[in-house]
């Protein structure tokens, strides 16, 4: 899964891949543990546990008594591409679906309109692939981290 | 005796308060403005009451109202606390007509300590040492530049100007040479009459290479003074402390023998009672000079808790209840260090943050204690003072005390405001600190042009792959209240289990 952070003014294309729980970003390995804090092996050996959490658009990240501001530049759906389930980033209404059952689809190829704190979020498929469930309808309300529609 | 005690103060300093009153079997009261009224130390009294009003003007400095819901619950002492009414004699005086005990000294005591030229003179007086400086009478502003001018010649440069009836760092500028003096003067003066409505200024020999070393004394009603040793608080920012410790590294018997008697002569010329601490600066030689007296708790306290094993909040509740003094003969037992967490970005010139506490999780372990206002949850606002925690530690010997402190704040996490937690781990690497070698200017002497962390490149990686992940998983774990539904969050985790049986 591909994003788009920024860190200290910079701009950041941070690529993460899933293989079962873990996952992958060039030799460093990660995994999600129980309590939600992440556990981080770097290609250098090192293990540290780390925690997140998100304000606003920022994810705030202490990491080996560091603590990191990480913006996400799009704003929108968390997505989650290996099982091609896609969930509520916030709860809100869906305003409009944009795709039928069954219909093939690109990556980054808007899925759904959904309205949360009167501003749109576009969810996006972050990989190409076959529609294959909706789970809700236009008019929906949502509510924050229910899957909204499955691609396979 | 004292049976019921209003705390006329909020936050970290208000809990510090409360508990103790709860171990010491009294019944407390809180009082709170509405912006308050979800913090923690509202919970901690036996009765919470809401002051009407809205500025601090209305609410913690409205003595009026104050005295009135002591009067209303049935308080029979109020303790001031730090900052806020502490140090007003208007109001030590006014609880004391109330028919109500103040905790703390009596009103005389805290005027003539108030006012620095008349401190000084009493000083003096009592044969304790004072810095070379003087007093600037003057309000006209051009006949103050010019009796400052005057002055600078006698009391001899580098100085430092301070406003008369300053504190916290306002006021106050160092003033290297004779050309520098026209235009600090003039800024001193503005902040000073813009923060305290009075613009006499002191001006001060600035001692090089001295340390802050102030003596913690307490005083009971039957006459009996004792002195608790020193703390060290030289590193500052500001003019604002951030790192306290005791004992002094550099510290000898005989030198605390003798600054502690001063503090006493200090104490007694005012006929103290309570708890009071007598600040000093004291030169590489071994000279000491008188610098103030703070009248009632300090920020800084809990150092001299953990290596005298006094409690000193306990023994101000027994002082006022007229008992004597619980402790005996002083004994330091290993060393205590304490930082100040601010909510506030160290990398831009400590300017204070404001934010969420969406994670606040401080460390535990043995020797480890932290005095804190807020939990996880709260909101920093700018309603009040950014110090959010006071984390302290204690070990047989500084070195170990340091590498303690050095692990507490690389456990301490906090998300959602910056804080200063990361400043303070890299200050503990600082070879002055390390060493003992600290000066009331090694802030500004080690990071001259501010300070910026240090991060390893590995690190950066690794916290955007959480990040990464953090967002691809939707573990928006506790998300900012507003984005969760009236049914409270989903968990993400749920809709994972679904999905991967």
């Amino acid at each position: 899964m591909q994003h788009e952070f920024r860190l200290d003014g910079d701009t950041v294309e941070v690529t993460v891949a899933r293989n079962g729980n873990d996952w992958h970003l060039s030799g460093n390995m990660a995994s999600i543990l129980p309590d939600g804090r992440i556990r981080l092996e770097m290609d250098n050996g090192r293990i540290y546990f780390a925690h997140s959490a998100k304000v606003g658009d920022t994810w705030w990240i202490h990491l080996a008594g560091h603590t990191f501001c990480i913006d996400c530049i799009e704003p929108g759906a968390s997505e989650d591409a290996n099982d091609g389930g896609l969930s509520a980033p916030m709860p809100g209404k869906v305003l409009q679906v944009l795709v039928k059952k069954g219909q093939s689809v690109e990556a980054g190829q808007a899925l759904m309109i959904l309205e949360a704190m009167k501003m749109e979020h576009r969810i996006v498929s972050s990989i190409e692939g076959i529609v294959s469930d909706i789970h809700f309808a236009e008019g929906d309300q949502v509510q924050q981290g229910v899957a909204l529609l499955d691609i396979s | 005796m004292v049976s019921t005690v209003l705390v006329a103060n909020r936050g970290e300093i208000a809990c510090r308060i409360l508990r103790a009153c709860s171990e010491s079997g009294l019944s407390s009261i809180a009082i709170y403005a509405d912006n308050d009224a979800d913090s923690l130390f509202v919970e901690l009294a036996t009765k919470s009451v809401i002051l009407e009003g809205e500025s601090i003007a209305e609410t913690y400095l409205n003595q009026k109202q104050i005295i009135k819901i002591a009067k209303q619950y049935g308080a029979d002492a109020i303790h001031p606390g730090f900052g806020f009414l502490s140090e007003r004699a208007d109001f030590a005086q006014a609880v004391i007509d109330s028919g109500l005990k103040w905790i703390g000294p009596s009103p005389r005591a805290i005027k003539m300590m108030g006012d620095k030229m008349t401190a000084r003179t009493t000083m003096k007086a009592a044969g304790v040492p004072v810095i070379p400086g003087e007093e600037i009478e003057q309000e006209d502003e051009h006949e103050a530049l010019l009796a400052i001018k005057n002055a600078s010649h006698r009391v001899g440069f580098p100085l430092l100007l301070k406003a008369s009836s300053g504190g916290g760092g306002k006021g106050m500028r160092v003033v290297n040479s004779p050309d520098e003096l026209e235009d600090a003067v003039n800024s001193a003066r503005r902040e000073a009459i813009a923060a305290f409505g009075d613009g006499r200024v002191y001006v001060e020999r600035l001692l090089d290479g001295a340390k802050h070393v102030e003596i913690q004394i307490l005083a009971d009603q039957q006459g009996r003074i004792i002195h608790l040793g020193e703390r060290e608080c030289s590193v500052q920012r500001r003019h604002q402390k951030v790192f306290e410790e005791a004992p002094c590294p550099t510290m000898t018997e005989e030198l605390r023998e003798r600054m502690g008697r001063a503090a006493i002569l200090a104490a007694q010329a005012v006929d103290y009672e309570g708890a009071g601490t007598v600040e000093f600066l004291l030169a590489s030689n071994g000279e000491f000079f008188f610098l103030e007296m703070n009248t009632r708790i300090q920020v800084e306290h809990p150092v001299t808790e953990m290596i005298t094993g006094v409690d000193i909040v306990r023994e101000q509740l027994r002082i006022a209840s007229g008992e004597p003094m619980s402790c005996k003969d002083l004994i330091i037992r290993g060393h205590s260090i304490e930082v100040r967490l601010y909510a506030e970005d160290a990398s831009n010139n400590f300017l204070p943050a404001i934010g969420p506490l969406t994670v606040f999780s401080p460390p535990v372990g043995p020797g480890v204690r932290l005095d804190t206002g807020v939990r996880q949850g709260d909101q920093v606002t700018p309603n009040y003072d950014p110090m959010l925690a006071k984390l302290v530690v204690w070990a047989p010997s500084r070195k170990e005390a340091l590498q303690r402190m050095r692990r507490a704040l690389d456990d301490f996490i906090v998300l959602g405001t910056t804080t200063n937690i990361r400043f303070l781990r890299e200050l503990c690497d600082q070879e002055d600190v390390v060493n003992g070698s600290t000066y009331t200017t090694l802030i500004d002497r080690v990071w001259p042009d501010g300070w910026q962390p240090t991060i390893p490149d590995s690190l950066i990686e690794g916290a955007l792959m959480v990040a990464g992940i953090s967002e691809s998983s939707g573990m928006h774990r506790n998300s900012n209240a507003v984005i969760q539904s009236e049914d409270g969050p989903v968990s993400p985790f749920t809709t994972i289990s679904r999905r991967f049986p």
